[in-house]
């Protein structure tokens, strides 16, 4: 549409039109990746957390830095994998501003198999065929929040890739930038550690104690 | 690495870690599995690890997330965009 103004002033409209566009497709094509992601971001920064206010802050401060970053993102590579090593560092500087309180787990006094051994002590092998599940069913996803939440630092942030991303062993290597030897000791170490927080919030919220009482006869 | 002809339950426990996260070789794999077959207790155990790691991936997977996240994401970006 030309204006009479527009008849007699130099062409800039259409100049000064491109690069609005270019900024729209610009975000659009960094949406398009970043989308597929979005829930899964949002339960692993909340793994990590343990707040709903500082998840959605690490997910968007993560995913502005990744999109002023976004012209050294090479198309085609992983989006993911590029992604979350900036959200785990997004948060390990917001971390390292806070001082750690409160309990931590540790690996003392955690053997092998170690639910396995609590369930059986408390009866629950000779009520059910599936104990785990009897045991982890009465866990809703907060309170298996809490339990990573007990975890030091370094071990909730493999599991957290573990278990909310499914990553890989290999993909875990790249996000944390560590060998692929230390990925393996974090994540098992870090399910036993879970084992015992997991415990932990069982017998706090009273589910050890009500799995542990016979069932009512009829 | 010169592996047994069968795996001792012993071996099992120290296996399970890496059986679980399909980090064993094909042959250890197969020795895994050939214990299995026979052991009743190290098969409770595999599945109550097994488990235990579904169920926790699987509650974590449904984590709630707040209504209008993404748009409040989008909000932010296209304002990072306008002022780039």
């Amino acid at each position: 549409m030309t204006t009479p103004d527009a008849q007699s002033r130099p062409v800039r409209a259409t100049a000064d039109a491109a690069p609005a566009v270019r900024t729209g497709a610009r975000v659009a094509d960094f949406e398009a990746l970043l989308q597929p992601l979005l829930e899964r971001a949002y339960g692993m920064a909340y793994s990590l957390t343990h707040s709903r206010a500082d998840a959605e802050d690490l997910v968007q401060e993560a995913a502005l830095l990744a999109f002023r970053a976004f012209e050294q993102f090479e198309p085609g590579t992983n989006f993911k994998a590029w992604y979350y090593k900036i959200l785990t560092n997004c948060f390990y500087a917001s971390h390292r501003k806070q001082k750690r309180q409160g309990e931590q787990i540790d690996l003392d006094g955690v053997p092998g198999l170690y639910l396995y051994a609590r369930t059986a002590e408390v009866g629950l092998h000779a009520q059910t065929d599936d104990p785990a599940a009897a045991l982890l069913g009465r866990l809703d996803a907060e309170q298996i929040v809490a339990a990573l939440d007990l975890l030091p630092e370094e071990y909730r942030v493999a599991c957290s890739l573990y278990f909310v991303q499914d990553f890989a062993y290999e993909d875990i290597a790249q996000t944390l930038s560590i060998p692929l030897g230390t990925v393996r000791s974090r994540i098992h170490r870090g399910r036993k550690m879970l084992q015992k927080s997991l415990w932990k919030i069982a017998e706090e919220q009273g589910i050890v104690r009500q799995l542990s009482e016979p069932p009512a006869s009829a | 690495m010169n592996l047994p002809d069968r795996f001792t339950c012993e071996e099992m426990f120290r296996k399970v870690d890496d059986y679980l996260d399909r980090r064993l070789s094909v042959e250890e794999m197969r020795l895994v599995e050939a214990h299995l077959e026979t052991c009743a207790r190290c098969t409770h155990e595999y599945r109550f690890e097994a488990t235990v790691i579904a169920q926790v991936r699987d509650k974590l997977h449904r984590l709630d997330v707040p209504a209008d996240f993404a748009a409040r994401l989008h909000a932010r970006l296209s304002k990072a965009a306008g002022g780039s």
